[in-house]
């Protein structure tokens, strides 16, 4: 069964791909995933991931579906994964991204999944980094990622693009200062969409201002007014793209750290799983707790000691 | 919670351990009432489930390769206009020519009775007309959600 959903991400196959989301985004640490990351590894690596985040209702899926149709007419193979947030109350969720950028993905045959983050917090889905690898070793040039839009919470999608676009707009008032408190150190490209309406050159000259005082490093961030509507700007936005792309393939230091923290994910559950059982029997060991209470020992006391007796 | 059992802090996602049923809401067709469809997919949130919604989705072609992309428990088909018995065919003959057994249709809209037995015999459950409590649609979703969950593992 594995070796046909392989072979299938392999031949680009969208039930092949889509079956493999489904798995990654359901059976997080089993071995299946495992088996299914390390045979499709080999064939990743040669996808650019642009991340794409901003507050809500700024534009974010528009842009998307625009973003494909340009990249696909210049030949390139895109996928789409647009996250949305799902309902601490009720689990449930509302996909609503891809209404934006329907008539682009059919037009150009492009693969789209809709993933809800069931609970994660940072703006992305747990699933998405196996999400993205399995695009990738489909064949994917281009894999774009929207996030949920909530802003701050956002940060986490500089662990996973290798480009970072964040997009902002007029009309966000005073919020758009505890926006920027979040957002501004992990922008790589900078939009104003919806340069169409009032207020869209003081928000562009805004953020300018903001970029400018910070500390910068050999990457400056530009920034770029797009007009979603009629499509101005864009092929500035795809020329920014593609060279912030070549940046960051010169620079493998912008590897290294996504690595880092991928790694450092993977170590934490590595490390809770391989302790679980032994730490789960303790705790349900009755007369040891009723001893810890007896004795009132301090938790952090009590805790030390156990990962002391069982590493 | 029974006496003495505790969460384990910070991860009470208790939630998100049962995996929610995914399900696709689309009107196929040129039809331009929206409004319906929406309060249903907000509905179906309320209810626990992860709702695509896709806006028109004008072709059975594109309903199918939207639910085959978002890889969806249950399609939930709604035309007011009538189209059912040519538009909800051509979306099951694709998926069956698709080779996609595991996801199930379900119907609704104005459908005569006459037409419910011969859209059954396609695949294509529930056909609930206007009006029709929300519960009672929830209930045969999550019904036919957990069949083609079935097939879903069996053939993993
Ligand atoms: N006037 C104008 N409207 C725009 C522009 N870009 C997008 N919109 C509109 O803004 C609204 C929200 O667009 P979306 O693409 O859904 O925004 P989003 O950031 O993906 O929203 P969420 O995913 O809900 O956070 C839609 O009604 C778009 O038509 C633009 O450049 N100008
Ligand atoms: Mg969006």
């Amino acid at each position: 069964m594995l070796d046909s959903l392989v072979s299938g991400i392999f031949n680009g196959n969208a039930r092949s791909i889509s079956r493999a989301i489904t798995i990654v985004e359901n059976d997080g640490d089993s071995d299946t995933v495992r088996n299914l990351i390390r045979e499709i590894f080999p064939r990743t690596g040669n996808a650019h991931i642009v991340g794409i985040t901003g507050p809500p209702g700024i534009g974010k899926s528009t842009m998307i579906g625009r973003i494909c149709s340009l990249l696909s007419e210049q030949g390139k193979k895109v996928s789409v994964v647009a996250i949305d947030a799902s309902s601490p109350f009720t689990g449930g969720s509302l996909l609503g991204n891809r209404i934006r950028m329907q008539e682009s993905l059919t037009k150009h045959g492009v693969f789209m999944r809709s993933l809800a983050n069931r609970g994660l917090t940072g703006g992305l889905s747990r699933s998405i980094w196996d999400t993205v690898k399995i695009l990738d070793a489909a064949g994917s040039d281009y894999i774009i990622v929207e996030t949920v839009g909530a802003g701050q919470a956002d940060l986490d999608i500089s662990n996973l693009a290798d480009t970072v676009v964040v997009v902002l707009g007029p009309g966000l008032g005073d919020e758009i200062q505890a926006i920027k408190a979040g957002i501004m150190e992990i922008g790589n490209i900078f939009v104003i969409n919806k340069m169409d309406r009032q207020g869209a050159y003081i928000a562009m000259k805004d953020i300018e201002e903001t970029l400018a005082m910070m500390p910068r490093g050999e990457w400056k961030p530009p920034v770029v007014g797009l007009n979603s509507m009629n499509g101005e700007g864009y092929d500035k936005l795809l020329d920014l793209i593609d060279r912030h792309r070549t940046f960051s393939l010169n620079h493998p230091e912008v590897r290294m750290r996504k690595f880092r923290t991928e790694l450092q994910m993977h170590i934490d559950e590595e490390l809770r799983r391989k302790f679980r059982k032994d730490i789960s029997g303790i705790l349900q060991d009755d007369s040891r707790i009723r001893r810890y209470l007896e004795d009132h020992v301090d938790p952090y006391s009590a805790a030390e000691g156990i990962v002391e007796e069982i590493a | 919670m029974s006496e003495g059992k505790s969460l384990e802090p910070g991860k009470n996602q208790s939630l998100f351990n049962e995996r929610p049923i995914k399900i696709l809401l689309a009107k196929p067709g040129i039809d331009g009432h929206d409004r319906g469809i929406l309060v249903l997919a907000k509905a179906f949130r309320d209810a626990g489930m992860e709702v695509i919604y896709a806006g028109l989705l004008p072709t059975p072609e594109q309903v199918v390769d939207t639910a085959i992309n978002e890889d969806v428990d249950v399609v939930a088909l709604s035309l007011l206009n009538g189209a059912h018995m040519t538009v909800f065919k051509k979306v099951a003959d694709l998926m069956k020519e698709k080779g996609v057994k595991d996801i199930a249709i379900v119907g609704g809209g104005t459908i005569p009775d006459a037409d419910k037995p011969k859209l059954e015999r396609m695949g294509i459950s529930g056909n609930y007309g206007p009006g029709t409590q929300i519960s009672v649609i929830i209930d045969h979703i999550r019904k036919r959600a957990e069949e083609v969950r079935k097939l879903k593992s069996a053939g993993q």
